[in-house]
């Protein structure tokens, strides 16, 4: 047990300190890893001039904007569905659903082909209609616009679990103290809803800084940067500054681990019993003449983040050339071919089933171990090796990527140029949803089911195996599928990490984009989405429990 | 201020809860709705609120109608203005006491004035005006269950429900809160019904109690009444212990024959209605003495003579089964009894007929 232990202690520091402590010092280098150098604070003072602070800037207003807009909009449709006589909740929520699961890069690349100077919408406007002006996506308020549709969806299922499982005493308590439907909505609903609410919105916050693939694809024409594509240009393109890089990640991870904090403190906080037994008996509010103004806003989302998409990435997938007039387009097939044949997309492929699979695995598997020690098994140090396991909450994925680079730049294993490392990327940023899951259920096993089976003679970790193992699979089971899931789409700590022969399906759409090829990246998309929409339905077939979450 | 329900019908999807049931609750009435869980009592009340549509019959509150289905007429709660007190508090946690009692004042709008005087007025009654900046997480149990009996009375309500108020709250804190409802509600005089399973509340809480199973009335009165004179089996047997035993007519008005041949007197006629006929005896009203103890006055009381086959010691009282006249009886006695061999003496105006339920 404690040779276990030792073990899953060592992983994880392993995994999580590593990147770090790589980061810290490349930011106190002068020169890139691995290079001669010298010690330097050269960095952080770069993180002071205009140039650093503007960017630090956008990435806050981005963060903060998308943040409010989304929770706004996902909260209201999350309680047009689940508290008024909306005709279609089930429909909505499988919709939004599949949304939540249509990946960043792939958002943002079906909205560059629908609102770039030269998209659909300009052709439309310009000439066919032969109106004056043009929109154009590639600005702040166009990264804004895309981070919306990609986050509310994550508003919409966080606060969907509250806004059901609130006690509908409360409410009704409200009713027969004589008030409307609308004031119990405003002065009862909404308020007990306050800490839901602002822990979606911090989290919304987060992501939407740590967000890689929306901001290098929209700000780029533009040079509008954020701190994450900051980073990765840094490392990238000439002139490089591999010192100021690492000093960016760190700033971004603490303003993360700032944002996590302060969410944490909310959640902690928000302890009133509002989850009770008697859930949604309450009579749903009649939306009366709101009826099409609450169909326009669910329906009119789910189109704007995955049916218009999708849409768009199949019309560009089966033409030769890029036209926005789909009668002088001329069609074909030939991506889909291309596909087909072309031996470096099957690799792809493959390495993604691989990388997902394998690393869905074992990240589960090490999240199972990290939650058992540190909420069952109080060994010395349990209390360490949770904090150590949370960290990665507070790392962005470029940074991880980052991080990782030079951790195996430094060290002299042949780990750098393989799918290992990418892995290792891939469950070191997610090890904390996994302990999250598993921890969940175990927290709710009742410690005597493993005492009576240590006094029917099994050891710890025989009852480890036999009792608590096989009790807390269901979770275990969500873990593996929320990462396999999460690793599939994954971009943001890959894109540092791939080489030619370690790419996968996320990087590939990604480089024919960048090489302007828009119908094989639309191809490829399209069968990303067709495979992720795969997994999704055969999840929910096999798991019942996985469609409560 | 009083409430009738006529004919009620409650059905979720294919399942009947509430099958066609009328009573009323007169002004200054307290009536507590009994039965046990899944009876249809709180779905009944909540009928009565509002929070739930009645698919049959109607209900008036004051003298207005206020649901009736045959009609599709059916006020919204907020419309009804009732006090109701819930299971669980229902205390909004993110609002003070005074905020949770001055609720249903500022939803209607009152003058700030009017409003301070009357949250005053209701926690003094409910003595929690002292607590009144506290917020609902520093409230125990009873105190929160105060405040939720403040913002039920506080608009005036035209009637008062209680869905099971005291279920949550310990022993000793039940009987003071119970008394201090029951007085509250004869100085508002108001009508008010109270729902429970719990039968020792129903009875020292209400003037009229109305017994419900399986989403029907078996019997209503005054807990007296119901007490002393059920009219089945089943309202016998949930309200207070009881001994059943079958009777046959012994050919004489009166006079019963118990399983073993034996005839007992019992005075009370039996009840109508076709079904088979048992007898029913209360435990503390058989006298239990020893065999060879003299008997007692003749012409009111019977006597069976029997042997106890089981004794169980309750500190106040001690419950022995005895077997006589071809059954089995319950009986209470503060006395020690030694002997195997003991006579039972019973009055006939206790012994009670009443439906065999089927």
């Amino acid at each position: 047990m404690r040779v276990l232990y030792g073990l899953t202690f060592a992983v994880v520091t392993a995994l999580v300190l590593m990147p770090i402590g790589a980061l810290v010092i490349g930011s106190l280098r002068t020169s890139a890893p691995g290079v001669p150098g010298d010690w330097t604070l050269a960095n952080f003072a770069g993180l002071a001039s205009a140039g650093v602070l503007g960017v630090m800037a956008q990435t806050l207003i981005i963060g903060v904007g998308t943040a409010l807009i989304s929770v706004i909009i996902g909260t209201a449709i999350a309680l047009v569905v689940h508290r008024t006589d909306f005709r279609f909740p089930n429909l909505a929520t499988a919709l939004i659903g599949l949304s939540f699961y249509l990946p960043s890069f792939i958002l943002a690349m079906a909205w560059i082909i629908i609102g770039s100077p030269g998209g659909l919408i300009n052709y439309a406007w310009g000439n066919l209609l032969g109106l004056p002006g043009k929109l154009d996506i590639y600005t702040m308020w166009g990264i804004v616009f895309v981070m919306v549709l990609h986050n509310v969806p994550f508003v919409y299922l966080t606060m969907r679990g509250p806004i059901i499982g609130m006690d509908s005493l409360y409410e009704e308590a409200a009713r027969t103290s004589g008030a409307t439907p609308v004031q119990v909505l405003a002065r009862i609903t909404l308020p007990l809803l306050g800490y839901s609410i602002a822990s979606s919105a911090i989290l919304t916050f987060i992501t939407s800084i740590e967000q890689f693939a929306i901001p290098a694809l929209i700000g780029s024409p533009g040079r509008i940067n954020v701190l994450a594509t900051q980073l990765y240009l840094l490392c990238r393109f000439s002139p490089t500054d591999y010192g100021l890089a690492a000093a960016i990640g760190l700033v971004l991870s603490a303003i993360t681990g700032l944002a996590i904090w302060a969410q944490r403190r909310v959640v902690s906080n928000a302890r009133l019993a509002t989850v009770g037994g008697k859930a949604g008996r309450l009579a749903p509010i009649p939306l009366g003449r709101w009826r099409w103004p609450a169909y326009i806003l669910t329906f009119g989302f789910v189109t704007l983040a995955l049916i218009l998409p999708t849409l768009i990435l199949i019309y560009t997938s089966v033409i030769k050339f890029f036209t926005a007039n789909p009668l002088m387009a001329a069609y074909t097939w030939r991506n889909y071919v291309f596909i087909w044949e072309s031996a470096a997309t099957h690799s792809s492929f493959w390495n993604t089933v691989v990388t997902s699979s394998i690393g869905a695995a074992l990240g589960s598997a090490l999240g199972f171990l990290v939650a058992y020690f540190s909420l069952r098994q109080r060994f010395q140090g349990a209390r360490a090796l949770e904090f150590l396991a949370n960290l990665p909450f507070g790392m962005p994925g470029v940074v991880i990527g980052l991080g990782l680079l030079w951790a195996y730049a430094y060290l002299p294993l042949p780990v750098y140029g393989t799918l290992a490392i990418i892995v290792i990327a891939y469950i070191t940023r997610y090890l904390p949803y996994a302990t999250e899951t598993i921890g969940g259920q175990l927290v709710q096993i009742d410690k005597s089911l493993e005492e009576a089976a240590w006094v029917a003679g099994a050891t710890r970790t025989g009852a480890l195996r036999l009792i608590l193992l096989p009790i807390a699979m269901p979770s275990v089971q969500s873990s593996f599928f929320l990462l396999f899931m999460a690793f599939f789409r994954e971009i943001s700590s890959a894109i540092l990490l791939f080489t030619a022969s370690t790419m996968v399906i996320s990087i590939s759409i990604w480089s024919f984009f960048d090489q302007a090829n828009w119908g094989l990246a639309s191809a490829m998309s399209i069968i990303a989405i067709l495979i992720i929409f795969a997994v999704m339905s055969f999840i929910l077939w096999l798991l019942p429990a996985a469609r409560r979450r | 201020m009083s409430i009738s329900v006529n004919a009620l019908v409650k059905t979720y999807g294919s399942t009947p809860i509430v099958r066609d049931i009328s009573f009323t609750v007169a002004k200054g009435e307290m009536v507590a709705l009994l039965g046990p869980s899944g009876c249809g009592k709180t779905t009944t009340l909540r009928c009565i609120a509002g929070l739930e549509t009645a698919d049959g019959g109607s209900i008036a509150i004051d003298g207005e109608t206020v649901s009736d289905a045959a009609r599709g007429l059916h006020v919204p709660v907020h419309e009804r203005a009732v006090g109701m007190v819930f299971q669980s508090y229902a205390v909004w946690p993110h609002l003070s006491v005074a905020g949770n009692v001055g609720f249903p004042l500022s939803i209607r709008r009152a003058p700030a004035k009017e409003m301070a005087e009357r949250v005053d007025w209701a926690l003094d009654i409910v003595g929690m005006r002292a607590l009144k900046e506290r917020q609902p997480s520093q409230l125990s149990g009873g105190q929160q269950q105060r405040v939720a009996l403040a913002r039920a009375i506080v608009g005036k309500p035209r009637v008062l429900l209680f869905d099971e108020p005291l279920s949550n709250l310990d022993a000793k804190l039940r009987d003071t809160t119970r008394a201090e409802i029951r007085r509250l509600q004869r100085e508002l005089d108001v009508a008010a019904l109270f729902v429970t399973h719990d039968q020792t509340e129903a009875l020292s809480i209400s003037d009229r109690v109305v017994v419900m199973d399986q989403g029907r009335i078996r019997q209503q009165g005054t807990p007296k009444q119901l007490y002393r004179f059920p009219a089945n089996r089943f309202v016998a047997d949930f309200i207070g212990a009881a001994s059943f035993f079958d009777v046959t007519p012994a050919g004489e008005a009166g006079r019963w024959r118990l399983p073993d041949g034996t005839v007992i007197r019992v005075d009370g006629a039996p009840p109508t209605g076709g079904g088979k006929l048992q007898g029913m005896l209360r435990p503390e009203v058989i006298q239990l003495l020893p065999a060879h103890a003299g008997a007692t006055d003749r012409a009111t009381a019977n006597t069976l003579t029997g042997r106890i086959v089981e004794r169980h010691y309750l500190g106040a009282l001690t419950e022995y089964v005895v077997e006589a006249g071809g059954t089995r009886f319950k009986v209470h006695s503060a006395n020690d009894i030694d002997t195997e061999a003991v006579q039972l003496n019973f009055s006939s105006r206790d012994c009670q007929l009443v439906l065999a339920d089927v």
